[in-house]
């Protein structure tokens, strides 16, 4: 599994979302990304990626999209 | 209580921590031991617990003046991989000084390690308590000076008392991810602190307390194992004065 799989699999498990939806996925834009899910998901990335993000970077990650130009920042390209 | 159960513990070098360190490998937890520095005496001791009880101890060294080597600490914890179920910040510093005579620099820096850093850290780990699902109990270490006030201790007071409404913030927010936030309070305890206090001040302060003595930190740190454990399960939000009745 490539790094994108593995990004994309945390958001569909964790939030519960279709493959189709990802690129429009926004925080707290549907129910199960809320504070608790946001959290969940940093968790889950942290886990799957070896990364630990800057409390900066949890509140910066507003996008699934956005989310991928923060992970940069540690070095996993996906 | 805590048989098989994963603790965080700062603070571990001296005092309520040493003890609250020594009864949670003693209850079979495995441990993070986390202190300032790395003595023969404290490596010893480590070896010792861990030939007496068994528990697996990992320490961790750190200071708590700086935030980037707490986020190397809470990143050297994750890399182990364990889910963490409890996390206990004791470590602390004091500047005593009379009200006029606090310096910015003393305030800034007690605040540092009594509030900043255990908020910062806080936030480290409780993204590791997440991983199992199964939540976890944070335990702060305030201080009646934070809950009372107390001559001489305006910036250590000040930020204690923050520690208490972080400890209450905490435990709403934290609350539907089955994470406990309670904080304790110690009063006069028996520890390196009073080392250098005058026995008159020591004395004054013994017979302001209902049980005419002082606290050891085996008694605090027996309060810590109680809201760790799941005897405290319905417990959060709260702080715990352990003061041998001083404030009562």
């Amino acid at each position: 599994m490539n790094n994108l799989e593995k990004y994309n699999k945390a958001f569909m498990e964790i939030l519960n979302v279709a493959e189709l939806d990802l690129e429009s996925l926004e925080y707290q834009k549907i129910s199960a990304w809320d504070s608790v899910g946001h959290m969940q998901l940093i968790a889950a990335l942290e886990d799957i990626f070896d990364i630990m993000f800057d409390t900066d970077d949890i509140i910066d990650f507003s996008s699934y999209v956005k989310g991928k130009e923060l992970i940069a920042k540690y070095g996993v390209t996906i | 209580m805590i048989q098989g159960k994963t603790a965080v513990i700062t603070g571990c070098l001296q005092g309520i921590g040493r003890s609250t360190l020594d009864i949670f490998a003693k209850s079979g937890a495995t441990i993070f031991a986390c202190s300032l520095k790395k003595t023969d005496e404290y490596t010893f001791h480590l070896s010792e617990l861990y030939q007496r009880y068994n528990s697996e101890i990992i320490p961790v060294y750190f200071d708590m003046m700086d935030n980037e080597a707490v986020k190397s600490a809470a990143r050297e914890i994750q890399r182990h991989k364990k889910n963490i179920d409890i996390l206990v910040n004791i470590a602390g510093m004091n500047h005593d000084a009379m009200f006029p005579m606090v310096t910015m620099t003393d305030m800034q820096d007690t605040f540092q390690v009594d509030f900043f850093a255990q908020i910062i850290f806080s936030q480290y780990i409780v993204k590791l308590m997440q991983r199992g699902g199964n939540g976890g109990s944070i335990i702060n270490t305030s201080s009646i000076s934070g809950l009372d006030g107390r001559a001489g201790q305006l910036s250590y007071a000040s930020a204690k008392s923050a520690l208490v409404a972080a400890t209450k913030t905490m435990a709403i927010e934290l609350g539907p991810h089955k994470i406990r936030v309670n904080a304790i309070a110690p009063g006069m305890i028996d520890t390196d602190m009073y080392q250098n206090v005058p026995s008159e001040i020591v004395s004054a302060k013994v017979q302001a307390t209902q049980l005419k003595r002082m606290g050891k930190p085996e008694e605090v740190a027996n309060t810590i194992l109680f809201l760790a454990s799941d005897l405290s399960s319905h417990i959060t939000g709260q702080v715990i004065r352990i003061d041998g009745g001083m404030g009562a």
